[in-house]
Formats: C-alpha cells, sequence, structure tokens
C-alpha cells in the first residue's frame, strides 16, 4: 500500500517536472497539460494495445505531447495571444483528439496485455511484487531527472531559463525568444505525456479524463516541494519537485482513506487540492513581504548612516 | 556604421492618443563615434534609441547598418550588432539565475547548442573578467543575481554586453537610477570598455556635465527632432549653463515663429 503511494508520486512527479519546466523556468502559464496528459496516456494504451514495443510506445506518448506543446507555443506567438489562451484553446482541441486517438471510445483498459508494470515484477523477480513497481519506476524517474539536469546545464537549457527570468536580455544577447518558447514547451509536455503514458500502464487502462486539473495539481507539488529547501540548483529544484509529487499523493491518499473520519469524500480532494495551492501562496507572500520588509529596514538604516557619515565630513569642513 | 533617414514614429495612429514621438530624423553615426544624446522628458530620445535597436517598427523611413537595412529586420538580430543597455538595472540580467548563468548566456550572441560550456576554465575566465568591476563579484559566481544591488547589477549588465562583442553600444541614461558613487563607477567602466574595445556609442543622458565630458559629439532632441547637434570642437568650450542658453534660445525661436505665424 505504501509502495503504491511512492509509485503513484513518482509518476506524477515527471508531470511535475514538466509543469515545473512550463510555470518556473519558462514562466508560461500553460494548461495545455491537462489535454497532453492525457494523449500521453492514450497514445501509449493505443501503442500497446496494437503491439507495439513499450519503448517505443513512450517515445511515441512523449513526442505527442511535444507536439501540443509546439502547437500551443505556436499559437502565442504567431497570433500574440496570451500563453494561458494558447494553452486553454490547445487542451480544448485535444480532449477531441483523445477520443480519436482511442478509437472513439473515453476509455481504453489495458488487460491481459504486457505493460511495463507486468514486466517490472519479472525484471526484478528477487523483489515482492510492489517493491518491483516501485524500483522500476524509480528507475524511469531517475534517468528522467538526470536527463532534464544535464540539460539545464547546458547552453541551451540556461538560456531558456534567463528566458524566463528576462526575455529581454535573451533578445539582447541575440536569440529569437520565440523559438526557445517552442523548445520548452515542447519539452515541458513531452514530459507530461511521458507521465500520461507511465500512469495508463500503472493502472491499466487510459481515459480521455485523465488530464483534469493536473495542472493544479502539479502546481500544489511544487509549491509543496518549495517549501522544503531554497535553491537555485537546477538538480535540486527537480529534486524537491520530486519530494512535493510524492507528499502531495501522499497527503491525497490520507484524504482518502482517513477523510471520512471529517465527511471527506473522494469528490472534495480538488476543493482541498486548491486550497493547498491558496495557502501555499498566502505562506510564500508573507514571507516574501517579511524578508522585504527587513531589507528595506536594512535599506533605510544604511542610508541614514550613509547621510550622518556625511553630515560628519560636511562639519568637518566647514570647521 | 549606423545610417537613419528620415525616420519618424507614431503612436496609436488614428485614435485621441495619436502622438508623434520621432519626427523625420536624419542621423549619421560613424565608426568609433561616440554620442551623447540629451533633452527633455518625452523628446523621444528612448523611442530613438527603441527604433535603432528594433524594439518598436519605425512608422516610416530607413535604418541602415554597416550598410544593410535593417528596418524591417526584428530586434533580436539586430542585437548581433547593437549591446543596448537600459536605464532599469534588473533590465539587463535574469534575476532568478546565478551570476556565471547569466555570464555564459552573454558570452555569445545567438542561439544556444546544447553542450556544456560552463566549466572551470570559463569559471576562470569570468572571474577574471569580474575582477576589473572592483565590486567583489568574482567571489560570488553561484548566487543569484536577484541579490545584488542597483550598481552591481548594472555594472555586471555593462560587463555582459560588452563580453557578447557589440560593434555598437546603446546607453539609454544607465546611470541614472544609480545614487552617485555607483554610478560614477558605471560610468568610470562604460568609458574604459568604449576604448578598449573601440565601441561605436550612443548615450542618452539627463546629466548636462557627462554630456559635455563624455564623447565626441553632442546632439540634442527635443519634441521628436534633433535641434542641436556639436561636433567634438564645439563641445570643448561648451559648459552646462551655455547648453542650457543654447537649448532656451532655440526654443524662444521657435515660439517667436509661431508668433509670427499668428500675427502675421
Amino acid at each position: 500500500m505504501l509502495e503504491g503511494i511512492f509509485v503513484d508520486g513518482l509518476i506524477f512527479s515527471i508531470m511535475v517536472i514538466g509543469v515545473l519546466i512550463s510555470y518556473r523556468i519558462l514562466d508560461f502559464a500553460d494548461l495545455t497539460c491537462d489535454g497532453s496528459f492525457a494523449t500521453g496516456a492514450a497514445v501509449a494504451t493505443m501503442a500497446i494495445v496494437n503491439g507495439t514495443g513499450l519503448a517505443t510506445a513512450l517515445l511515441l506518448a512523449s513526442g505527442a505531447g511535444a507536439i501540443a506543446g509546439v502547437i500551443t507555443a505556436t499559437i502565442h506567438n504567431r497570433l500574440k495571444v496570451p500563453g494561458l489562451l494558447a494553452g486553454i484553446l490547445t487542451m480544448t482541441m485535444l480532449y477531441s483528439i483523445n477520443i480519436r486517438i482511442l478509437g472513439g471510445r473515453a476509455n481504453v483498459p489495458l488487460l491481459r496485455i504486457e505493460t511495463l508494470y507486468t514486466r517490472f515484477p519479472k525484471i526484478f523477480s528477487m523483489l515482492s511484487n510492489p517493491w518491483a513497481l516501485l524500483v522500476g519506476t524509480l528507475i524511469i524517474v531517475l534517468i528522467v531527472k538526470e536527463l532534464i539536469d544535464v540539460f539545464f546545464r547546458t547552453d541551451l537549457g540556461i538560456a531558456i531559463g534567463a528566458l524566463g527570468s528576462n526575455e529581454q536580455m535573451i533578445i539582447s544577447m541575440g536569440i529569437d525568444p520565440k523559438l526557445l518558447k517552442v523548445i520548452g514547451m515542447a519539452l515541458s509536455n513531452g514530459l507530461i505525456a511521458l507521465s500520461g503514458g507511465l500512469l495508463a500502464q500503472y493502472q491499466g487502462f487510459a481515459d480521455a479524463n485523465l488530464g483534469q486539473g493536473m495542472v493544479v495539481q502539479g502546481l500544489a507539488a511544487i509549491m509543496i516541494g518549495e517549501f522544503l529547501f531554497d535553491s537555485n540548483k537546477i538538480s535540486l529544484i527537480t529534486l524537491r519537485v520530486i519530494f512535493g509529487a510524492i507528499i502531495y499523493k501522499a497527503l491525497m491518499f490520507l484524504g482518502r482513506y482517513y477523510g471520512y473520519y471529517i465527511n471527506l469524500t473522494p469528490s472534495d480532494l480538488k476543493l482541498l487540492t486548491g486550497i493547498l495551492v491558496i495557502i501555499s501562496l498566502i505562506v510564500a507572500q508573507t514571507r516574501n513581504a517579511a524578508s522585504s520588509a527587513d531589507a528595506r529596514k536594512k535599506a533605510l538604516r544604511r542610508n541614514k548612516e550613509r547621510r550622518e557619515a556625511l553630515d560628519k565630513e560636511a562639519g568637518h569642513v566647514e570647521n | 556604421m549606423l545610417k537613419i533617414e528620415q525616420i519618424s514614429k507614431v503612436f496609436y495612429p488614428g485614435t485621441v492618443n495619436e502622438k508623434t514621438a520621432i519626427e523625420y530624423i536624419d542621423l549619421t553615426v560613424k565608426d568609433g563615434d561616440f554620442i551623447t544624446v540629451v533633452g527633455s522628458n518625452g523628446s523621444g530620445k528612448s523611442t530613438l534609441f527603441n527604433l535603432i535597436s528594433g524594439t518598436y517598427p519605425v512608422t516610416g523611413g530607413k535604418i541602415t547598418l554597416n550598410g544593410k537595412d535593417v528596418t524591417n529586420t526584428p530586434e533580436y538580430k539586430r542585437a548581433f550588432t547593437i549591446g543596448r543597455i537600459f536605464q532599469d538595472p534588473t533590465k539587463g540580467t535574469a534575476a532568478k539565475m546565478s551570476i556565471e548563468d547569466n555570464m555564459v548566456t552573454a558570452l555569445h550572441k545567438g542561439m544556444k547548442g546544447l553542450k556544456i560550456t560552463l566549466n572551470a576554465s570559463k569559471r576562470g575566465y569570468f572571474k577574471e573578467e569580474l575582477k576589473q568591476l572592483s565590486m567583489g563579484l568574482e567571489d560570488r559566481l553561484k548566487d543569484n543575481v536577484g541579490l545584488l544591488s542597483g550598481g552591481q547589477r548594472q555594472a555586471l549588465t555593462l560587463l555582459m554586453t560588452v563580453l557578447s562583442r557589440p560593434q555598437m553600444l546603446l546607453l539609454d541614461e544607465h546611470t541614472a537610477a544609480l545614487d552617485p558613487r555607483n554610478a560614477q563607477i558605471v560610468m568610470d567602466l562604460t568609458t574604459q570598455f568604449i576604448e578598449r574595445y573601440k565601441l561605436t556609442s550612443l548615450m542618452v543622458t539627463h546629466n548636462m556635465q557627462h554630456a559635455i565630458d563624455f564623447g565626441n559629439r553632442l546632439i540634442m532632441m527635443d519634441e521628436g527632432r534633433i535641434i542641436l547637434d556639436l561636433t567634438a570642437e564645439e563641445k570643448k568650450s561648451l559648459t552646462v549653463q551655455k547648453l542650457v542658453e543654447m537649448f532656451k534660445s532655440i526654443k524662444n525661436q521657435e515660439y517667436a515663429s509661431d508668433e509670427d505665424l499668428l500675427t502675421t
């Protein structure tokens, strides 16, 4: 049972890294996520059902997600509409496309077909079934994390980070910000779809509604992670995202299994997630306000000292 | 180097807010020129810079850079030749990234590849370059730029701009937001870099003394036009007072001719 939370959280964490790239690194409020997550699940499921290899299925899923990201970025770039609207457009269109991919059905099961999660117990046959799933998922997540860490240390990755922090700087350095946005969004949604592809195999079905509310859940996980520790190093940022994702899933598990003591039903979990994000925002804001008030006080004190020093000097000159 | 022919810029054309910010300006900047630009608020100095660097499209006219027509070239492409520094120290650097990450982005103009080029030798080079700012930044390579003071950020922006080796520098009141001590440091660095790398420069300033002391040419703008253009020779004997008087007399002439129009 406990292993289940970790597997769930680890699969989810790949999606959260995708959300991290769009929201935190690129500063692009992207809602494509809700659609591309289900796209990943749908593409992976249909590929597996049609007999492609498992690795190919996951690659196809990420590719489909990446295309969704490129479409959002292109709508934003070409039509000069806010990223939010571009994301909503793609997400809405994806809902229809996902059902098409699933062959006109809203739900396709993966029963009696080999998936990653039926293969893990065979690969790690020395472990018990839940532990084999956990180890297999952990390996995939660590590979993804390492690749992302390396990517954001390359010149291209650093430039994408700089774009999110200051677009003018990127323009001044002779780089087309539109192209960087396309690359960043492709990466972000590729990861989100990969996560969807894994989840479909883990839970044994793909559903057109799988992506609903993913953005907010991802943001909640990112914010939980940000409470853990502060860093500007990409390896630590992705690490805290993974921790945040697992903690979020654990909280939701608690809500689901012990919530009935306080009359909580599973349908209340979305409300809880929203409240969690709002609380995180309030805490972060008070923290910011406190630290900037502190900085203001220090600046005033410094100013006063400087003025006194100047006055003293002036006094000497007069004397 | 840079040739501007009859450029104009109208904001919000066809609305009640219509404003002509630049009115048929001609300007030729020669290689190695260091031109100071003065003028009151709203005279079109910043708009002129925005048109040169390509932030806004021109309403009319032609801009030639190194013999190439760049009138419709996007800003990021012109940035290969033009380095620009803004009044706001936060505009030139990425606050959420470390000093070394900022510098590695600034090292070469243009699209980046999938290579990790930030290594020990690069860090050594960055430290050497940062030392000449004498602000102690060489020991803070891994600190986020957001932690630096305005003066430090502007000095870093200047260094980063120079590292990317532009041929031309547009300085848009780049010391105006700093305290006098830091403004002095940044200004000294600016002149050092301009001389060392032989940068063609245009500098907007509100400091009349700076406008007179620096550079080999001075232009004064008013209401979207260049109303005064002084050579190095003419600048030598110039004082702030004379400059202000010149401005007033030009303005008076205008008023006088306006009156003429009304009376005749």
